[in-house]
């Protein structure tokens, strides 16, 4: 072979990498970003990027547009294969063209056919004008998969993961909503060519899982997630809160306590992830490792504004957060401490009335293990949302702290209604409240702590410090099933 | 014996007094009481739901007691046909003991029902598990929440029935905790004026709050038809079966239907800019009065609802110009579109699209509206990419951006619409049409014929063999 043509293509090339484009590359760094290029070598294992399209470009001539702007292609993270694609700003702020929508479009065949994870950065101002095809590259009709197909077609089949670091509009924006997972630089923007919002906005929307400070962190952020879903360990170590556990929860039954520390106390050092922390936030979701196993936990918040009680967008995170352990086969542990769902005038206006049924309709579908530790309380339906039924589909394990207090409403709640003649009549509030105190003593003194034990509402009422080994124990005789067949897809809110 | 094969008449008396107790004739005081709330009896609604002559009751009679054969209490449950067609159906009876779930029936009518594949309606006013079982200890709660139902029993057995079979529910007057569950369970809920619904009712908010609420305070329907928790506001309880009756019409095609006296107006129903009402579009390319509309006052700028079309059952989205934001779609509608084409795929039914898409919209907390895409914008783009339904889409005026989508789904390898027209007022930000890639563009006049040309060429999707998903609740 010529030797010239093989310098050519070499040549052709190396024009693409940050090394021919100093200036480009100095403008980044000027504005806090990394290269397209420095992105993915974070996020991949050393050397492991192997690249799509590098000398693909609108024209012949359009040395301004290295890749056409994206950089694409498949990669390792951990040893386990990646696809990653980032649009670059510095190619038109990252817009979206024909030929750079060819390009993401092939690789996402890659991940549908071998349901590899895909990984975009997705900050690029939507449309390159006059480049009418791109966009959101619909109505092509012909017999290729279109980017928002792919996306679609991955839910439930293959992780998607979108980082937003910079603004993402249009095209670039729906990218992030069609993601399974979200992560945000705080300084980013999302929206259209004539409105924006900033990422905390969507956060509080349940758009975004994580806002963080800079991309550094969010590329981290990314390899904690994919973790999860590309292996299990063989084994884990207790953080160093699992040995206070028990004194997380507060002598004065009352008094909240933050779940967080719990879920800290039961997953292994440093293994836990939570997903959208400040949407929904009677409801935790994170991702977890127990002795090396990735789980997903679901638990009430006691801390939260609801004190724990489940209004309708805590069940759509809640019902979202199954489907998605579900669909990669991650087992489930509830931590359950419910006072049932948000009752009142406002939790109506929310649409409770038919939200809630969401979480029951995710929990009776699901086809992972289910592990139940009920905390404290277990209140009218609450507690049944987070376990699921008992019949054909019952949790693989119920535990009980010795703290667990049932009924089939709040114990006062319920004091208040059977004493409420009384109650009425008294004297004083001070008086009222000794009235429905006292009886609500009594009511729990009937089921509550060991005795729900001993009427086998639970398979044990243990030492909070067992719970951990116990669970772990039984996590040890699944093992994760390979999916061959895709069930079902994933909601997205 | 001597005489061993004569039945003494006595037993077979004996269940006859026992029936009549539960009758209404039986309790005329009670039923003068229901009526006098304007309700009609649990007996009564059923009598009116289901074809005469071919109910079969289940549970008139409880068990055996000290003193003969005990009537069921707290509700009455059925199995009968609608037009035809078999159905399960339960009521509670506020005026027996409080109510129930239904006589106790129901968990067996529920596996009838799934393994029959025969769709259920529930009348479900009451106010959840009864007050009187929170002074019970939590073994028998739950002993008597699995005999009267209310318990973990129903929420699987309704969670399994979910996008498996047809589910409605008709709430009039209060509907709280347990009650309000079962129904919001089911695809389809009609509900009468002054009816109230709540996760938890008048007492269970006194006690977490200190005030009590009447029920149409705590949760008038009249909101939640405006939020969504309701298909369907009626006035009264006939208005409400006979709404139940055509919902469940639409599971079947009729062998042909007759064209709207509106459809020689169709031209002139679009003007090429400014408001037009699109329900007069979507009556004209209808069967004649077919349409029927699933939360019309619920995220208004998508219009959902199922109609016939020479007698097939199809689903109609479309946009809605004359919304107060021109059709637009925000989070809301996005839900209302996402659950509408889950509700589509589920039983089978082919969908045609009508786009008159400007925008997608954020609502912001103070109320604004803005540009822009959240997550739900993307739940119908899954549900339609996931569907296996025939969906043909007509461009009538604008669409622009990603908007299109949630109507139509994307379309490129897979799942393209089975025939995707515009008319000629079609507005998308490009001069080309042919680029968009419509597979023709047709005179408004030519696009019924059109539609049932194409239907023709499909079967109706015989019933899955297998749950795909369920249909989601919202």
């Amino acid at each position: 072979m010529e030797r010239r043509l093989i310098d050519e293509a070499v040549a052709a090339r190396s024009l693409a990498y940050d090394a021919a484009r100093p200036q480009a590359v100095a403008s980044r760094h000027a504005d806090d970003h990394l290269t397209a290029r420095e992105r993915i070598a974070a996020l991949c294992d050393d050397g492991s990027f192997v690249e799509y399209g590098v000398q693909a470009q609108a024209r012949a001539d359009a040395s301004d547009a290295p890749a056409d702007g994206l950089v694409a292609g498949v990669a390792r993270l951990d040893g386990w294969p990646v696809v990653i694609a980032s649009y670059d700003h510095t190619v038109y702020r990252g817009t979206q063209s024909t030929i750079n929508q060819n390009k993401i479009e092939r690789v996402l065949f890659l991940c549908i056919e071998h349901r590899w994870p895909l990984v975009c950065f997705a900050d690029g101002e939507g449309d390159r004008p006059p480049d009418q095809q791109g966009g959101f590259g619909m109505w092509t009709g012909g017999g290729r998969i279109g980017l928002f197909d792919g996306l679609c077609e991955l839910s439930g089949w293959a992780p998607t993961v979108a980082v937003v670091s910079g603004t993402s509009l249009d095209g670039n924006a729906a990218i992030a909503m069609f993601s399974d997972f979200v992560v945000a630089t705080a300084a980013s923007t999302l929206g259209t060519a004539t409105a924006r919002l900033p990422a905390q906005v969507h956060e509080k929307m349940g758009d975004i899982d994580r806002v963080v400070e800079d991309e550094p962190t969010a590329i981290e952020v990314v390899r904690r997630y994919l973790r999860y879903f590309l292996y299990d360990l063989e084994s884990g170590d207790p953080s160093p809160a699992a040995g206070t556990i028990a004194s997380v929860i507060p002598e004065n039954r009352r008094r909240a306590y933050d779940m967080r520390k719990v879920i800290e106390g039961l997953a292994d050092a440093d293994s836990v992830l939570e997903l959208r922390p400040n949407w929904g936030t009677s409801m935790v979701t994170s991702l977890v490792r127990m002795g090396g196993r990735a789980v997903g936990i679901f638990a009430n918040q006691p801390l939260s504004r609801l004190a724990g009680a489940i209004d309708s967008d805590a069940a759509d995170k809640m019902s979202r957060f199954i489907e998605l352990c579900d669909a990669y086969h991650i087992p489930l542990v509830s931590l359950i401490d419910s006072p049932g769902f948000h009752i009142g005038p406002e939790a109506e206006r929310g649409g409770i009335a038919r939200h809630h049924i969401r979480t029951l309709l995710a929990i009776e579908h699901r086809s992972v293990p289910l592990y139940c530790v009920q905390i404290r309380k277990a209140y009218g339906l609450g507690p049944l949302v987070m376990r699921g039924s008992w019949g054909h589909l019952p949790p693989e394990l119920r535990l009980a702290w010795p703290t667990v207090e049932t009924g089939g409403m709040s114990l006062e709640g319920a004091a208040y209604l059977l004493k409420r003649k009384e109650i009425l009549a008294a004297k004083t509030p001070q008086e009222a409240r000794a009235i429905r105190d006292a009886y609500a003593e009594t009511l729990r003194k009937r089921e509550s702590g060991i005795r729900a034990g001993n009427n086998f509402s639970f398979d044990e009422v243990i030492d909070p410090g067992q719970t951990r080994d116990r669970i772990i124990a039984l996590l040890r005789l699944h093992r994760r099933p390979e999916k061959t067949e895709k069930l079902t897809f994933l909601d997205t809110v | 014996m001597e005489g061993g094969s004569v039945l003494d008449q006595k037993l077979i008396d004996a269940v006859y007094e026992a029936r009549q107790q539960s009758s209404d004739a039986g309790r005329p005081e009670a039923v003068a009481k229901v009526h006098a709330g304007g309700h009609l009896t649990a007996r009564e609604r059923l009598a009116a739901l289901l074809d005469p002559g071919s109910e079969v009751e289940f549970g008139t009679l409880e068990g055996k007691g000290d003193r003969g054969w005990v009537p069921t209490r707290g509700g009455v449950d059925f199995v009968g046909t609608i037009d035809g067609h078999p159905a399960v159906a339960s009521s509670t009876d506020y005026s027996d003991h409080g109510g129930g779930y239904g006589a106790g029936q129901l968990g067996r009518l529920f596996t009838l029902a799934h393994q029959n594949r025969w769709p259920v309606v529930l009348f479900s006013d009451g106010g959840g598990s009864r007050a009187q079982w929170l002074d019970q200890s939590v073994a028998r709660f739950s002993r008597l929440q699995a005999r009267y139902g209310g318990g973990s029993g129903f929420f699987e057995a309704l969670a399994a029935l979910a996008g498996w079979v047809p589910l409605a529910a008709v709430i009039s007057g209060p509907s709280f905790a347990g009650h309000a569950t079962l129904a919001a369970f089911c695809d389809f809920i009609v509900s009468t004026r002054g009816s109230a619904i709540g996760m938890g009712g008048p007492p269970m908010v006194e006690a977490a709050f200190g005030t009590r609420l009447k029920p149409v305070e705590l949760g008038p329907v009249k909101m939640h038809e405006q939020v969504g928790a309701i298909e369907l506001l009626v006035d009264d309880e006939r208005s409400a079966i006979l709404a139940v009756r055509a919902y469940l019409s639409y599971y079947h095609d009729l062998p042909s239907g007759k064209a709207s006296s509106t459809a020689d107006s169709i031209r002139s129903l679009v003007p090429d800019q400014g408001a037009y009402d699109m329900h007069r579009v979507i009556a004209a390319l209808v069967d004649e009065g077919s349409f029927f509309e699933l939360r019309p006052h619920f995220a208004v700028s998508v219009l959902t609802g199922f109609a016939r079309m020479e007698g097939r059952s199809v689903g109609i989205l479309a946009n809605q110009p004359q919304s107060p934001n021109g059709g637009a779609i925000d989070s809301n509608a996005a839900d209302k579109t996402a659950r509408f084409v889950q509700l589509c795929e589920a039983y089978g039914l082919p969908m045609v699209s009508l786009i008159d898409a400007p925008d997608l919209t954020i609502r912001l907390e103070d109320g604004t509206e803005q540009p822009g895409m959240t997550r739900h914008h993307a739940r119908p783009v899954r549900a339609l990419h996931h569907r296996t339904i025939p969906l043909i889409s007509i461009q009538i005026r604008k669409g622009y951006g990603f908007a299109p989508a949630l109507l139509s789904g994307i379309g490129t390898a897979h799942r393209l619409p089975l025939l995707r027209l515009a008319w000629p007022t079609a507005e998308l930000g490009v001069k080309d049409l042919y680029s968009q890639g419509f597979d023709d563009v047709v005179d408004p006049a030519e696009t019924r014929d059109r539609i049932l040309r194409m239907l023709r060429l499909t079967r109706r999707s015989l019933p899955a063999q297998r749950k795909r998903r369920p249909r989601d609740s919202w």
